[in-house]
Protein backbone atom coordinates (compact mmCIF):
# COMPACT_ATOMS: atom_id res chain seq x y z
CA UNK A 1 0.00 0.00 0.00
CA UNK A 2 1.31 3.34 -1.38
CA UNK A 3 2.53 5.79 2.18
CA UNK A 4 0.81 9.18 3.19
CA UNK A 5 -1.92 10.96 1.23
CA UNK A 6 -1.98 8.39 -1.65
CA UNK A 7 -2.85 5.85 1.07
CA UNK A 8 -5.72 7.51 1.66
CA UNK A 9 -7.03 8.60 -1.58
CA UNK A 10 -6.90 5.01 -2.62
CA UNK A 11 -9.10 3.69 0.44
CA UNK A 12 -11.70 5.88 -0.75
CA UNK A 13 -12.48 3.80 -3.09
CA UNK A 14 -12.78 0.63 -0.56
CA UNK A 15 -14.76 3.25 1.31
CA UNK A 16 -17.55 4.20 -1.00
CA UNK A 17 -17.45 0.83 -1.83
CA UNK A 18 -17.65 -0.66 1.89
CA UNK A 19 -14.62 -2.78 1.80
CA UNK A 20 -12.71 -1.47 4.64
CA UNK A 21 -12.40 -3.03 7.72
CA UNK A 22 -13.70 -1.09 10.79
CA UNK A 23 -10.22 0.26 11.55
CA UNK A 24 -9.46 1.28 7.81
CA UNK A 25 -13.00 3.00 7.96
CA UNK A 26 -12.25 4.56 11.79
CA UNK A 27 -8.75 5.68 10.32
CA UNK A 28 -9.98 7.20 6.58
CA UNK A 29 -13.17 9.45 8.77
CA UNK A 30 -10.48 11.28 11.12
CA UNK A 31 -8.33 11.65 7.69
CA UNK A 32 -11.16 13.13 5.97
CA UNK A 33 -11.98 15.45 8.85
CA UNK A 34 -8.95 17.32 8.06
CA UNK A 35 -8.63 16.94 4.47
CA UNK A 36 -10.60 18.97 2.09
CA UNK A 37 -8.96 17.27 -1.01
CA UNK A 38 -9.81 13.80 0.05
CA UNK A 39 -13.51 14.68 0.98
CA UNK A 40 -13.80 16.41 -2.48
CA UNK A 41 -12.68 13.32 -4.12
CA UNK A 42 -14.78 11.11 -1.92
CA UNK A 43 -17.71 13.28 -3.33
CA UNK A 44 -17.27 12.77 -7.02
CA UNK A 45 -16.85 9.09 -6.77
CA UNK A 46 -19.96 9.04 -4.66
CA UNK A 47 -21.69 10.79 -7.89
CA UNK A 48 -19.65 8.58 -10.02
CA UNK A 49 -21.23 5.57 -8.09
CA UNK A 50 -24.60 6.78 -8.06
CA UNK A 51 -25.08 8.05 -11.70
CA UNK A 52 -23.70 4.39 -12.80
CA UNK A 53 -25.96 2.46 -10.30
CA UNK A 54 -28.68 4.27 -12.20
CA UNK A 55 -28.10 2.54 -15.12
CA UNK A 56 -28.64 -0.87 -16.30
CA UNK A 57 -27.38 -2.92 -19.37
CA UNK A 58 -30.13 -3.25 -22.09
CA UNK A 59 -31.37 -6.84 -22.02
CA UNK A 60 -32.21 -8.99 -24.92
CA UNK A 61 -35.71 -10.59 -26.47
CA UNK A 62 -35.87 -14.16 -24.73
CA UNK A 63 -35.97 -16.27 -27.72
CA UNK A 64 -32.41 -14.87 -28.22
CA UNK A 65 -31.71 -16.56 -25.25
CA UNK A 66 -33.21 -20.10 -26.53
CA UNK A 67 -31.36 -19.90 -29.80
CA UNK A 68 -28.05 -19.13 -27.95
CA UNK A 69 -26.73 -23.00 -28.00
CA UNK A 70 -28.50 -23.41 -31.06
CA UNK A 71 -25.82 -20.97 -32.25
CA UNK A 72 -22.54 -22.59 -30.72
CA UNK A 73 -24.03 -25.30 -32.19
CA UNK A 74 -24.25 -24.22 -35.42
CA UNK A 75 -20.64 -22.77 -35.51
CA UNK A 76 -18.63 -25.94 -33.94
CA UNK A 77 -20.56 -27.81 -37.05
CA UNK A 78 -19.45 -25.06 -39.18
CA UNK A 79 -16.14 -25.44 -38.33
CA UNK A 80 -15.53 -29.70 -38.24
CA UNK A 81 -17.24 -28.94 -41.82
CA UNK A 82 -14.52 -26.63 -42.62
CA UNK A 83 -11.79 -28.50 -41.27
CA UNK A 84 -13.45 -31.92 -43.09
CA UNK A 85 -13.36 -29.88 -46.07
CA UNK A 86 -10.37 -28.54 -46.48
CA UNK A 87 -8.65 -31.60 -45.52
CA UNK A 88 -10.75 -33.47 -48.63
CA UNK A 89 -10.05 -30.51 -50.73
CA UNK A 90 -5.94 -31.01 -49.93
CA UNK A 91 -5.62 -34.93 -50.57
CA UNK A 92 -7.66 -34.55 -53.95
CA UNK A 93 -5.78 -31.24 -54.99
CA UNK A 94 -2.74 -32.70 -54.29
CA UNK A 95 -3.77 -36.15 -56.10
CA UNK A 96 -4.19 -33.93 -59.29
CA UNK A 97 -1.01 -32.56 -58.61
CA UNK A 98 0.54 -35.73 -58.55
CA UNK A 99 -1.27 -36.79 -61.61
CA UNK A 100 -0.64 -34.15 -63.54
CA UNK A 101 3.16 -33.98 -62.82
CA UNK A 102 3.47 -37.80 -63.83
CA UNK A 103 1.16 -37.94 -66.69
CA UNK A 104 1.98 -34.79 -68.06
CA UNK A 105 5.17 -32.81 -66.72
CA UNK A 106 7.16 -36.23 -66.58
CA UNK A 107 5.56 -37.75 -70.11
CA UNK A 108 9.00 -37.26 -72.50
CA UNK A 109 6.09 -37.55 -75.14
CA UNK A 110 4.71 -34.20 -74.73
CA UNK A 111 6.86 -31.01 -76.19
CA UNK A 112 8.31 -29.29 -73.94
CA UNK A 113 6.65 -25.76 -75.64
CA UNK A 114 3.96 -27.49 -73.98
CA UNK A 115 4.84 -28.34 -71.03
CA UNK A 116 6.40 -24.66 -70.74
CA UNK A 117 3.15 -22.99 -71.59
CA UNK A 118 0.95 -25.22 -69.22
CA UNK A 119 3.37 -24.23 -66.09
CA UNK A 120 3.02 -20.87 -66.97
CA UNK A 121 -0.55 -20.87 -66.65
CA UNK A 122 -0.82 -23.19 -63.42
CA UNK A 123 1.97 -20.77 -62.07
CA UNK A 124 -0.13 -17.40 -63.17
CA UNK A 125 -3.54 -19.14 -61.75
CA UNK A 126 -1.71 -19.52 -58.29
CA UNK A 127 -0.71 -15.86 -58.68
CA UNK A 128 -4.23 -14.25 -59.38
CA UNK A 129 -5.50 -16.41 -56.68
CA UNK A 130 -3.19 -15.60 -53.92
CA UNK A 131 -3.14 -11.88 -55.17
CA UNK A 132 -6.86 -11.79 -55.18
CA UNK A 133 -7.59 -13.50 -51.78
CA UNK A 134 -4.63 -11.06 -50.36
CA UNK A 135 -6.93 -7.93 -51.78
CA UNK A 136 -10.36 -9.34 -50.58
CA UNK A 137 -9.03 -10.02 -46.96
CA UNK A 138 -7.37 -6.27 -46.91
CA UNK A 139 -10.86 -5.02 -48.38
CA UNK A 140 -13.04 -6.83 -45.96
CA UNK A 141 -10.43 -5.20 -42.96
CA UNK A 142 -11.10 -1.56 -43.77
CA UNK A 143 -14.74 -2.41 -45.04
CA UNK A 144 -17.08 0.63 -42.33
CA UNK A 145 -19.92 -1.07 -44.04
CA UNK A 146 -19.96 -4.52 -43.28
CA UNK A 147 -21.99 -4.66 -39.75
CA UNK A 148 -24.67 -3.32 -41.80
CA UNK A 149 -27.46 -5.89 -42.55
CA UNK A 150 -27.59 -5.20 -46.69
CA UNK B 1 -13.74 -27.56 -2.87
CA UNK B 2 -17.18 -25.11 -3.09
CA UNK B 3 -19.66 -27.07 -4.65
CA UNK B 4 -19.61 -24.34 -8.03
CA UNK B 5 -15.97 -25.29 -8.25
CA UNK B 6 -16.77 -29.03 -8.02
CA UNK B 7 -19.84 -28.48 -10.50
CA UNK B 8 -17.93 -26.78 -13.41
CA UNK B 9 -14.64 -29.04 -13.26
CA UNK B 10 -17.10 -31.87 -13.83
CA UNK B 11 -18.79 -30.52 -16.20
CA UNK B 12 -15.23 -29.86 -17.86
CA UNK B 13 -14.00 -32.99 -17.00
CA UNK B 14 -17.65 -34.60 -19.20
CA UNK B 15 -16.79 -32.10 -21.90
CA UNK B 16 -13.09 -33.76 -22.48
CA UNK B 17 -15.05 -37.00 -22.67
CA UNK B 18 -17.28 -35.50 -25.36
CA UNK B 19 -20.20 -35.21 -23.30
CA UNK B 20 -22.94 -32.82 -25.32
CA UNK B 21 -24.78 -32.22 -22.46
CA UNK B 22 -22.18 -31.36 -20.19
CA UNK B 23 -21.49 -28.45 -22.80
CA UNK B 24 -24.99 -27.07 -22.96
CA UNK B 25 -24.98 -27.55 -19.41
CA UNK B 26 -22.01 -25.09 -19.22
CA UNK B 27 -23.43 -22.85 -21.67
CA UNK B 28 -26.85 -22.77 -19.62
CA UNK B 29 -24.95 -22.05 -16.75
CA UNK B 30 -22.96 -19.16 -17.91
CA UNK B 31 -24.29 -17.47 -21.07
CA UNK B 32 -25.73 -14.42 -19.65
CA UNK B 33 -23.11 -14.00 -17.51
CA UNK B 34 -20.39 -14.02 -20.06
CA UNK B 35 -23.04 -12.03 -23.09
CA UNK B 36 -23.16 -9.22 -20.34
CA UNK B 37 -19.23 -8.92 -19.25
CA UNK B 38 -18.26 -9.16 -23.10
CA UNK B 39 -21.02 -6.08 -23.66
CA UNK B 40 -19.30 -4.37 -20.65
CA UNK B 41 -16.07 -4.18 -22.63
CA UNK B 42 -17.22 -4.09 -26.10
CA UNK B 43 -20.47 -1.78 -25.78
CA UNK B 44 -22.08 -3.80 -28.60
CA UNK B 45 -24.58 -6.46 -28.31
CA UNK B 46 -24.04 -8.71 -31.78
CA UNK B 47 -20.28 -8.43 -30.83
CA UNK B 48 -20.90 -9.45 -27.81
CA UNK B 49 -23.02 -12.46 -28.37
CA UNK B 50 -20.70 -13.39 -30.71
CA UNK B 51 -17.72 -13.30 -28.50
CA UNK B 52 -19.20 -15.10 -25.46
CA UNK B 53 -19.96 -18.01 -28.37
CA UNK B 54 -16.87 -17.87 -29.62
CA UNK B 55 -15.55 -18.27 -25.70
CA UNK B 56 -17.51 -20.99 -24.91
CA UNK B 57 -16.02 -22.99 -28.50
CA UNK B 58 -13.01 -21.94 -27.08
CA UNK B 59 -13.42 -23.61 -24.10
CA UNK B 60 -14.77 -26.78 -25.61
CA UNK B 61 -11.55 -26.39 -27.81
CA UNK B 62 -9.25 -26.16 -25.26
CA UNK B 63 -11.32 -28.00 -22.51
CA UNK B 64 -8.16 -30.83 -22.11
CA UNK B 65 -5.23 -28.40 -21.21
CA UNK B 66 -7.91 -26.56 -18.35
CA UNK B 67 -5.98 -27.31 -14.92
CA UNK B 68 -8.48 -28.96 -12.81
CA UNK B 69 -6.80 -27.31 -9.68
CA UNK B 70 -8.14 -23.91 -11.37
CA UNK B 71 -11.39 -22.26 -11.26
CA UNK B 72 -13.04 -22.52 -14.08
CA UNK B 73 -14.87 -19.06 -14.19
CA UNK B 74 -11.51 -17.01 -13.91
CA UNK B 75 -10.00 -19.29 -16.93
CA UNK B 76 -13.37 -18.62 -18.62
CA UNK B 77 -13.20 -14.97 -18.14
CA UNK B 78 -9.89 -14.55 -19.23
CA UNK B 79 -10.97 -15.85 -22.47
CA UNK B 80 -13.75 -13.66 -22.89
CA UNK B 81 -11.45 -10.67 -21.87
CA UNK B 82 -8.96 -11.46 -24.54
CA UNK B 83 -11.47 -11.95 -27.51
CA UNK B 84 -13.26 -8.33 -26.18
CA UNK B 85 -9.54 -7.03 -26.45
CA UNK B 86 -8.70 -8.68 -29.65
CA UNK B 87 -11.93 -7.17 -30.77
CA UNK B 88 -11.67 -3.53 -29.78
CA UNK B 89 -7.98 -3.69 -31.24
CA UNK B 90 -9.52 -5.18 -35.01
CA UNK B 91 -12.37 -2.42 -34.90
CA UNK B 92 -9.87 0.70 -34.09
CA UNK B 93 -7.92 -0.25 -36.72
CA UNK B 94 -10.95 -0.58 -38.87
CA UNK B 95 -11.81 2.64 -37.97
CA UNK B 96 -8.36 4.34 -37.45
CA UNK B 97 -9.90 5.65 -33.61
CA UNK B 98 -11.00 4.36 -30.40
CA UNK B 99 -14.45 2.28 -30.63
CA UNK B 100 -17.10 4.97 -29.28
CA UNK B 101 -19.81 3.92 -26.78
CA UNK B 102 -21.54 7.22 -26.77
CA UNK B 103 -24.07 6.44 -29.57
CA UNK B 104 -24.43 2.44 -28.25
CA UNK B 105 -27.53 1.80 -26.56
CA UNK B 106 -25.80 -0.48 -24.02
CA UNK B 107 -26.18 0.98 -21.08
CA UNK B 108 -29.37 2.33 -20.02
CA UNK B 109 -30.92 4.17 -17.69
CA UNK B 110 -32.87 2.60 -14.84
CA UNK B 111 -36.77 3.05 -15.33
CA UNK B 112 -37.08 5.64 -12.56
CA UNK B 113 -38.28 9.10 -11.30
CA UNK B 114 -39.36 10.44 -14.65
CA UNK B 115 -38.62 13.76 -13.50
CA UNK B 116 -34.60 12.82 -13.25
CA UNK B 117 -35.12 10.56 -15.91
CA UNK B 118 -33.72 13.34 -18.63
CA UNK B 119 -31.19 13.78 -16.75
CA UNK B 120 -29.99 10.51 -16.16
CA UNK B 121 -30.33 10.03 -19.83
CA UNK B 122 -27.66 12.59 -20.72
CA UNK B 123 -25.41 11.06 -17.89
CA UNK B 124 -26.03 7.59 -19.17
CA UNK B 125 -24.49 8.98 -22.87
CA UNK B 126 -21.85 10.82 -20.96
CA UNK B 127 -20.40 7.80 -19.50
CA UNK B 128 -20.31 5.80 -22.36
CA UNK B 129 -18.38 8.54 -23.52
CA UNK B 130 -16.02 8.50 -20.95
CA UNK B 131 -15.84 4.65 -20.57
CA UNK B 132 -15.08 4.12 -24.21
CA UNK B 133 -11.90 6.68 -23.73
CA UNK B 134 -11.00 4.14 -20.81
CA UNK B 135 -8.08 1.86 -21.21
CA UNK B 136 -9.13 -1.97 -21.46
CA UNK B 137 -7.65 -2.39 -17.77
CA UNK B 138 -9.69 0.57 -16.71
CA UNK B 139 -12.56 -0.26 -18.08
CA UNK B 140 -12.66 -3.63 -17.13
CA UNK B 141 -12.47 -2.79 -13.59
CA UNK B 142 -15.13 -0.06 -13.98
CA UNK B 143 -17.22 -2.69 -15.62
CA UNK B 144 -16.63 -5.62 -12.61
CA UNK B 145 -17.49 -3.36 -9.92
CA UNK B 146 -19.69 -0.60 -10.82
CA UNK B 147 -22.18 -2.79 -13.70
CA UNK B 148 -21.67 -6.14 -12.73
CA UNK B 149 -21.47 -5.64 -8.80
CA UNK B 150 -18.65 -7.68 -7.84
CA UNK B 151 -16.86 -7.50 -4.37
CA UNK B 152 -13.32 -6.42 -4.39
CA UNK B 153 -12.82 -10.79 -3.43
CA UNK B 154 -14.87 -11.62 -6.72
CA UNK B 155 -12.74 -9.59 -8.75
CA UNK B 156 -9.45 -10.54 -6.96
CA UNK B 157 -10.19 -14.12 -7.87
CA UNK B 158 -11.55 -12.89 -11.03
CA UNK B 159 -8.26 -10.81 -12.13
CA UNK B 160 -5.84 -13.10 -9.99
CA UNK B 161 -4.74 -9.87 -8.64
CA UNK B 162 -4.50 -9.29 -4.89
CA UNK B 163 -7.68 -7.33 -3.28
CA UNK B 164 -5.35 -3.81 -2.46
CA UNK B 165 -4.47 -4.19 -6.03
CA UNK B 166 -8.27 -3.97 -6.84
CA UNK B 167 -8.54 -0.85 -4.64
CA UNK B 168 -6.24 1.01 -6.16
CA UNK B 169 -6.63 -0.14 -9.57
CA UNK B 170 -10.04 1.37 -9.27
CA UNK B 171 -8.91 4.58 -7.38
CA UNK B 172 -7.54 5.21 -10.50
CA UNK B 173 -10.26 4.08 -13.34
CA UNK B 174 -12.61 5.98 -11.37
CA UNK B 175 -10.49 9.22 -11.40
CA UNK B 176 -9.87 9.37 -14.78
CA UNK B 177 -13.54 8.37 -15.42
CA UNK B 178 -14.46 11.45 -13.36
CA UNK B 179 -12.05 13.99 -14.62
CA UNK B 180 -13.40 12.75 -18.45
CA UNK B 181 -17.23 13.08 -17.24
CA UNK B 182 -15.78 16.66 -15.94
CA UNK B 183 -14.77 17.42 -19.44
CA UNK B 184 -17.53 16.42 -20.87
CA UNK B 185 -19.90 17.92 -19.22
Amino acid sequence: MNSGEDKYKIMLSGYIDGELSSDEKAELEMHLKTCSDCRKELEVFQELKEVTGAMKYADIPEHVWDNYWRGIYRRLELGIGWILFSIGAIIILACMCYGIFQNFFLNPDEPLILKIGVGTIILGAIFLLVSVTRERIFAYRRDRYKEIKR
Amino acid sequence: MSATRADDNNLIAEIVDGDKTAMRALVEKYKRKAYFLALGMVGNSDEAMDISQEAFIRVFKSAKKFDQKQKFFPWFYSIIANLCKNDLQRREKRDSKAVDLEESDFLLVDEGNPETKLIRKEEAAMIRKALSELSFEDREIIVLKHFRDMSYDEIAKLLNIPKGTVMSRLYYARKKLAKLCHELR
